[in-house]
């Protein structure tokens, strides 16, 4: 896996590179923003980490010529504020998920493989996590080489789930997102369509955790590493 | 010593001349108004002494004096006083009239006048003498008068400035104070407006309907408060650039720790290690705490807007940073969310929130469960976050809401600034804060319930 950091102080960035080649990634390193959207056309990175606090154009800028280019690489943003108007600017500007400095390298660890694996999980035409994938084109879904069997509505669950792998997921999220055609669908129904899929999806090394009164989130049993 | 009062000396001021000085007009007043009314009384005595004088003559034979009874008559009937006359010759002697009347003798020049009050028949009477040539002697001719119409006419003007005095004492003892409480009317609203005020409430004083002479007053504070609201507004921003410095070489601290645990190193330095990557992480909370904390404050307040708000939302929102923290943890934390809406400032709030959930998550322990409700509790705004763990004992719950403290039995490595922040963010918002225990109490404790009850939006 191929990561791009951009962070202009750079003792952070000397340990955060070796950090996370520690994790076997190869990582390049920017300290400005400008060359960002140029490299990642030219190197396909699998994603960048990029600090908002830059020297001549900052991270939301550069996110932002990084969008404007069509550049769907996910994006996690460094921040040393933690005012809520950076974090909410940062991900309407289009990034993926932020992390407020310091950081612990384990969660930024955990972030980025979060990250990835939602980029990777979907292609073109299939959505795939663990041994399970999903063929888009045909409406089908298969463990490994065994088809699943699921309903049109289990179907719309777990599609919009699998999109948010490792995010938590509000049931009404879901609800709206699904119940577009069907009003009459209660949060009672989506919980007995998620206790459905849960046992359908367990041998392909999934699992769906309940967020108590709130909602879902979709991991993989054990961390790949 | 009781501090001056403005009122006291204004009233002083005005009082006690005006005071001093009326009994003395009224007496000027009585004295001037007196005194021509009474000439006027000797003038009509002196016309009644010339009238009589036409009746002295004097012949051969000496000065004789003819007056008929009726001209008499006329003479002596008045209105109101009683007339008694004397006509003297040459040597005092009576040559007509009333005996008492001619006591005293007087010496008088020809036409010279001389009015006097003497006693005649025991009364009090007005005197009119006139010294009246008689041949080539000198005559005297005296009227008198008993007083009763001056008594009158002295009683009715004592009478009239008394009143007039009275009136004017009344409308100024009833003026003055009224006039002077009015005058410093404004200085009450001014201090009634700064007593009302909020301690984040910067906004300057209003100069609308302000007079003249408390402008400099209120453009002094206003003054004042803007200085105030600068300086706050400095100090925010110098916090905010502070804790951002300080993050970056912290960031870069933890990192790096964490990069030694992770690659190969000599056993005896994992230990040591690990407790660099742990301070790091607690001086970096403890920046981030500190700058709440300042953000809190007071004067800081004033700074931040505030705004409506549905604490249903701020929970929610609060689900996917803190889910995938509880699980690492090994904590279920759940959600039951209403919609309870309040004014606040979100950055505050999500300051408040994020401590709460980090103190539940510390302190609670693996197996705990913690749950975040938000609800309107019969009109009030409510925001709860319970948890299933130790709880803190009744004796302590007041200590830990100061800074620095913490629980006697608490584990973990909190700086005890947690509940403090959300204890001072909870007053900037007029919310009541208490501690209570965990209603499903489980896990070997009482659990702990931090209650925040809102003020309606």
């Amino acid at each position: 896996m191929r990561l791009l950091l951009v962070e202009d102080d750079p003792a952070l960035a000397d340990s955060t590179v070796r950090a996370l080649q520690s994790q076997g990634w190869a990582v390049d390193w920017s300290t400005r923003g400008e060359p960002v959207a140029q490299s990642v056309q030219k190197d396909a990175y699998d994603l960048v980490i990029l600090d908002i606090g830059l020297a001549g154009i900052d991270g939301f800028e550069t996110l932002r010529r990084l969008r404007a280019q069509g550049s769907a690489t996910p994006v996690l943003m460094l921040t040393a504020r933690d005012a809520v108007e950076d974090r909410v600017r940062g991900l309407e500007g289009g990034a993926d998920d932020y992390l407020v400095k310091p950081f612990a390298l384990a969660e930024l660890v955990a972030r980025i493989r979060v990250l990835t694996r939602r980029a990777q999980a979907r292609t073109e035409d299939t959505l795939a996590l663990g041994a399970l994938r999903m063929d888009l084109q045909a409406r089908r879904v298969f463990v490994g080489a065994q088809a699943l069997e699921v309903s049109a509505r289990e179907w719309s669950v777990l599609e919009f789930l699998l999109g948010r792998v490792g995010k938590v997921v509000a049931k009404e999220q879901i609800l709206q997102a699904i119940a577009g055609w069907d009003e009459s669908l209660s949060e009672n129904a989506i919980e007995v369509y998620v206790s459905r899929l849960r046992a359908k999806i367990e041998p392909a090394g999934l699992r769906i955790r309940t967020v108590r009164g709130f909602g879902y989130l979709l991991e993989t049993a054990e961390p790949t590493p | 010593m009781t501090p001056p009062s403005l009122r006291r000396s204004l009233l002083l001021w005005l009082l006690c001349p005006l005071l001093l000085v009326m009994p003395a007009t009224a007496v000027l007043q009585y004295q001037l108004t007196l005194a021509p009314a009474l000439k006027a009384f000797d003038r009509a005595l002196g016309d009644t002494v010339i009238s009589i004088a036409n009746f002295v003559q004097a012949g051969p034979e000496g000065v004789h004096f003819d007056m008929n009874a009726q001209t008499e008559r006329s003479i002596r009937t008045d209105q109101t006083d009683a007339i008694s006359y004397a006509v003297l010759g040459p040597q005092g002697e009576l040559l007509a009239g009333d005996p008492p009347v001619a006591e005293p003798p007087l010496t008088l020049a020809a036409h010279e006048w001389r009015f006097y009050d003497a006693q005649v028949f025991d009364q009090p009477v007005r005197v009119g003498a006139r010294g009246v040539p008689c041949g080539v002697a000198l005559c005297q001719v005296r009227v008198a008068q008993t007083r009763s119409a001056r008594d009158r006419l002295r009683t009715d003007m004592l009478t009239a400035s008394a009143i007039g005095l009275a009136l004017l004492a009344a409308v100024t003892a009833l003026a003055v104070p009224l006039a002077t409480a009015r005058g410093l009317r404004p200085l009450q609203r001014l201090s009634a407006q700064l007593g009302a005020r909020s301690l984040n409430d910067l906004r300057p004083l209003t100069t609308a309907d302000v007079p003249r002479e408390t402008l400099p007053v209120v453009d002094a504070v206003n003054h004042l408060l803007a200085r105030v609201h600068a300086g706050s507004a400095a100090q925010q921003a110098f916090l905010s650039d502070a804790a951002h410095q300080l993050r970056t070489p912290l960031a870069s601290l933890r990192t790096e720790a964490e990069l030694a645990v992770l690659l190969p190193h000599s056993p005896e330095l994992t230990l040591g290690l690990s407790r660099i990557n742990d301070a790091a992480a607690r001086a970096a909370r403890l920046a981030s705490q500190l700058l709440s904390l300042a953000r809190s404050d007071a004067t800081a307040r004033a700074v931040l807007p505030m705004a409506p708000l549905d604490l249903r939302s701020l929970g929610a929102e609060a689900a996917g940073e803190w889910v995938p923290r509880a699980l690492a943890a090994g904590i279920d934390l759940g959600f039951e969310l209403q919609t309870a809406l309040v004014s606040g400032q979100p950055v505050l709030l999500r300051e408040l929130l994020a401590n709460q959930l980090h103190n539940a998550l510390t302190y609670a322990g693996p197996g705990a469960q913690v749950t975040l409700r938000t609800f309107n509790d019969g009109g009030t705004p409510t925001l709860v976050v319970e948890d299933t763990g130790p709880g803190i004992p009744a004796e302590d719950r007041a200590r830990v809401l100061q800074r620095f403290q913490r629980g006697a039995q608490a584990s973990g490595d909190g700086s005890g600034l947690g509940l403090a922040i959300v204890s001072d963010i909870a007053q900037a918002h007029g919310a009541a804060l208490a501690l209570r225990d965990g209603a499903g109490a489980g896990a070997g404790g009482r659990g702990l319930a931090v209650w925040l009850r809102f003020p309606a939006a």
